[in-house]
């Protein structure tokens, strides 16, 4: 699903955030990315969304060299990949219903199909009854749930997370990431940026850990 | 198809919420946009309504050509009869002098106190020309021709307050243009603004429609809208200001004509000239609102 082939990211400020960085990540993997802050964590997800571009080296996605992907691809690109973010990013101008149907108004969907598909993604993150309320009157881990949903109510294939628990205690931390390896044993690949390392060692899945801007280990770790 | 029409009318109507939610800054733009488009609009209604008086007087126009008092009868209706063979000339009518006192007798009130003076008029040749009042040239040239013959004392022509009026017409036109261009320029960079604080103030939720994978289409179109809006509200206002500016000269403007005899009305914008304004305020902000929307937009880049 991912393959990082060399890459070097140095950004205009003279900064090297990463220096020949290589991986894989299969389909349907879960993969955690650790490390300590600026060690570049952020900066490799910002290259899997294409918000930031590689200095040096490849990095395939789907089994697409995203150097081939124009500025005007980029936002189709985009659709395919479904982001969570630390502070959740809502729209807190909107209702929960809103916030989640906005990737399927953004590629246009069919209005009986959208109500129906963020009805199911609200479902599968167990906030159905709260579709009419806006993310202001949600609670922390609530908002990160409705964050989660907005990820993946367009089905994608790959899921990435940045820091989805940075913010939330211990008990919805777990709520948090069960939520997210439930999504991977449905078949979708999940990337999670986090420096939670009991949440890590919990469930046991492969991680990468970065150290100044170089891949440090790549292994699941022993229990 | 129908799901784009959908989509689009969606937009439109969160546009249209989006101007409702903040209702006094809304109608701040809207008012100064109605002003900057009533300014040049109500001066091409008033040049229309000046155009539509010397019009109505045009065919009036006539030049009255005065013979000197040796020319007899027969002479001046020889002569009268040459000048209709003049080309442009559309008609020649020879007032003997005997006519003309027994008219002013009518008209003046004098009565038989003028039957012991001897006749003071001469004969006089009233020549309608066939021209059009714009055609200034030709019509000097047949004043001129006319002077030239040996029968004639003076050559009046009523025209030339008509021709001033055209004069002023015409750099009153120009400058209505000009003020066109100036506050369509100015409906732009006000409209622009709007859309400007407005992109900035949408900083946040622009960054996450990128990075779910918006296009700058979406992106744009609830601004576009808004701008659109916001233009064809503001041409809205300015027709309304000046049909009622209207409405409030059309009184007197009816009493002032009927004390000359004439039956003329103040018009108004009719439905061309009404559709042209709301169409313009429409279209100045969608593309101010476009131009602001694509300078900012590419400055915002998810981070």
């Amino acid at each position: 699903m991912i393959r990082f082939d060399r890459v070097s990211k140095r950004y205009e400020s003279g900064h090297d955030a990463l220096t020949q960085v290589s991986f894989d990540i299969a389909d349907e993997e879960m993969v955690f990315l650790t490390g300590h802050s600026g060690a570049g964590k952020s900066t490799l997800l910002k290259l899997i969304a294409l918000i930031e571009r590689p200095t040096r080296g490849s990095i395939l996605v789907n089994d697409r060299n995203t150097a081939k992907i124009g500025r005007f691809r980029v936002p189709f690109y985009r659709r395919e990949i479904g982001i969570v973010f630390q502070n959740n990013r809502l729209l807190m101008d909107r209702t929960v219903f809103d916030n989640v149907a906005l990737p399927l108004v953004v590629s246009g969907c069919q209005h009986r199909e959208l109500g129906r598909r963020v009805r199911a993604a609200l479902d599968k993150v167990g906030l159905l009854k709260k579709e009419r309320d806006y993310p202001i009157t949600l609670s922390g881990g609530e908002q990160q749930r409705v964050g989660i949903a907005r990820a993946v109510v367009n089905k994608p294939p790959l899921l990435v997370a940045d820091e989805p628990t940075g913010n939330l205690d211990d008990a919805l931390s777990t709520e948090i990431m069960d939520l997210l390896a439930d999504f991977n044993h449905h078949g979708v690949t999940v990337l999670i940026a986090t420096h939670d390392l009991r949440q890590v060692k919990r469930l046991g899945h492969r991680v990468l850990e970065l150290h100044n801007g170089q891949l440090d280990y790549d292994g699941v770790p022993a229990a | 198809m129908h799901n784009y029409l959908l989509r689009h009318a969606q937009v439109f109507f969160y546009s249209l919420g989006q101007l409702a939610r903040t209702p006094f800054a809304s109608l701040m733009t809207v008012a100064v946009i109605g002003v900057a488009l009533a300014l040049p609009t109500g001066l091409y209604v008033l040049i229309d309504n000046m155009q539509r008086v010397s019009g109505g007087v045009d065919s009036s126009a006539r030049i009255s050509v005065f013979l000197k008092k040796t020319v007899d009868d027969a002479r001046a209706e020889h002569w009268t009869g040459r000048v209709r063979k003049i080309p442009g000339v559309a008609r020649a009518e020879y007032v003997p002098p005997k006519e003309a006192l027994a008219e002013f007798k009518r008209l003046s009130g004098f009565g038989s106190a003028i039957d012991t003076l001897d006749n003071p008029l001469p004969g006089v040749v009233l020549v309608t020309p066939a021209l059009t009042k714009t055609d200034t040239e030709s019509l000097t040239a047949l004043v001129e021709r006319l002077k030239k013959s040996s029968e004639v004392e003076l050559v009046q022509l009523d025209f030339e307050w008509v021709q001033r009026l055209n004069a002023l017409l015409e750099i009153t036109r120009r400058a209505a243009t000009l003020l066109a261009v100036v506050l369509a320029a100015s409906v732009l960079l006000i409209i622009g603004n709007t859309i400007r604080l407005a992109v900035y103030n949408r900083r946040d939720e622009i960054e996450v429609i990128k990075l779910i994978g918006g296009t700058g289409a979406f992106i744009r179109r609830p601004f576009l809208y808004s701008g659109a809006l916001q233009g064809l509200f503001g041409a809205l206002a300015a027709w309304l200001l000046i049909q009622l500016s209207l409405s409030v000269v059309a009184g007197p403007v009816a009493d002032l004509a009927l004390l000359y005899g004439s039956d003329f009305r103040v018009k108004g914008l009719d439905l061309r000239g009404s559709s042209s304004l709301l169409v313009a305020g429409a279209l100045l902000g969608w593309l101010g609102s476009r131009v602001a929307v694509g300078r900012h937009l590419a400055e915002i880049e998810p981070s």
